[in-house]
């Protein structure tokens, strides 16, 4: 019995995290420093699944928005996070921070 | 200053709309609006529990614990929110073939004989799950002013009048839907309700695919040119029905999951209308 439900749950785990399982994902770091993003350019393949990972070096909390991507992220201060965009079209994608927008600007590009 | 006050308004809005709905529905059935109180003090407590256990939330489940509970708090809403749209659909759309004064005497009727404690608890679970939510986010936001002094005071302003701004737009939008005629507002409420949980189930999907669960994809369409997210419009209707200009696939199939339900009943009640023809008929002349 034991076996069994182990199997539906392994079962259940490699049909929902196929890319986490197997496959590569290209992973991309941008920091937040004083409000800022670095890299503010971040460029990235076309038509793949990537993790982007935001270091919030920051003691305040920043949401990570973008309206190209279809992403929001609160990130706290000193705190990282993951964020899985793509796949994408080949193109530009800007995202901001939400909490600092005058500063906290960046663009994710995306080359064939 | 401006950031402050649209930061709060776009949250504040969120949780109004589906306030002034419920709120609404309770006086338009001539119910107890008493759930208010447990749904106020659940939201609020619950938001500041949320913003306090940011850090270890956000931790949980390998970085991903803060879309889980979203997508929790969320599911709460839209499941709550289906439930009362369907009983209410299914024991009120006998009304539409009926005159005014007898539609009003119909619905005092079928409401006494709704459970109100159900009613109440679905009220009360839906709301305080929006507050807690949408509260968590602005508290978070507020307390990543307390290192600046200098940008607490406009942040605390801001917030204020985008809380004000919002708190108005959900009195107006309550007395909007209170003074219509029941038969325009049943109808209202369930179509306003379909979007609301159709804009939620979009923004599961969202957070799901934000963790890799599930794959993005190419957008089924960009109305971009028609309504652009980052406009005035865009704004609000994201903040209100959780519009977008790009939505995914696997978006749109968790929209119409989400509205199917209260769709089914509809249907359901159209069907049983065309069986029994004339069946209120006789009961009107009886």
């Amino acid at each position: 019995m034991k076996s069994m439900r182990h199997k539906w749950l392994w079962l259940f785990t490699v049909s929902f995290y196929p890319s986490l399982v197997f496959g590569e994902i290209p992973t991309f770091t941008i920091e937040i420093r004083d409000h800022l993003f670095y890299p503010s350019l971040v460029i990235i393949p076309a038509n793949t699944k990537v993790k982007l990972i935001i270091v919030n070096k920051d003691a305040s909390a920043e949401e990570f928005e973008s309206y190209e991507l279809n992403r929001e992220k609160i990130i706290m201060g000193g705190a990282k996070a993951n964020i899985f965009i793509g796949p994408l079209a080949p193109g530009d994608y800007p995202f901001f921070g939400e909490f600092f927008p005058k500063t906290a600007q960046g663009l994710v590009r995306v080359e064939p | 200053m401006l950031g402050a006050v649209i930061l709060v308004l776009r949250e504040v809005l969120e949780a109004a709309l589906i306030i002034s709905l419920l709120l609404a529905l309770t006086h338009q059935l001539n119910k107890k609006s008493s759930w208010l109180v447990p749904a106020f003090i659940g939201g609020f407590s619950g938001s500041g529990l949320l913003a306090h256990y940011a850090y270890p939330l956000a931790d949980a489940y390998d970085g991903t614990g803060q879309e889980w509970m979203n997508t929790g708090l969320f599911m709460v809403v839209i499941v709550s929110a289906v439930i009362i749209s369907v009983l209410l659909v299914l024991r009120t759309f006998s009304i539409f073939s009926m005159e005014r004064e007898r539609a009003e005497s119909f619905i005092l009727q079928t409401s006494k004989q709704m459970p109100s404690l159900l009613f109440g608890f679905l009220c009360a679970l839906a709301v305080s799950c929006a507050i807690a939510r949408e509260g968590s986010e602005i508290w978070i936001y507020l307390a990543s002013f307390i290192n600046q002094p200098e940008l607490v005071y406009p942040a605390l302003l801001g917030g204020a009048i985008g809380a004000g701004i919002g708190l108005s737009l959900g009195a107006l939008a309550y007395y909007f839907f209170l003074f219509m005629p029941i038969k325009i507002f049943l109808p209202t409420f369930v179509v306003t309700t379909l979007l609301i949980v159709g804009g939620l189930a979009m923004q599961i999907a969202k957070e799901l695919m934000q963790i890799g669960v599930l794959n993005g994809g190419q957008p089924m369409w960009d109305s971009s040119w028609l309504i652009n997210e980052r406009s005035l419009w865009g704004e609000l209707l994201y903040a209100l029905l959780g519009y977008e200009a790009k939505p995914t696939g696997v978006q749109g199939f968790f929209y119409a999951l989400a509205i199917a339900p209260v769709i089914g009943a509809c249907a359901w009640g159209i069907v049983r209308k065309k069986k029994r023809p004339g069946s209120h008929e006789k009961t009107r002349h009886e």
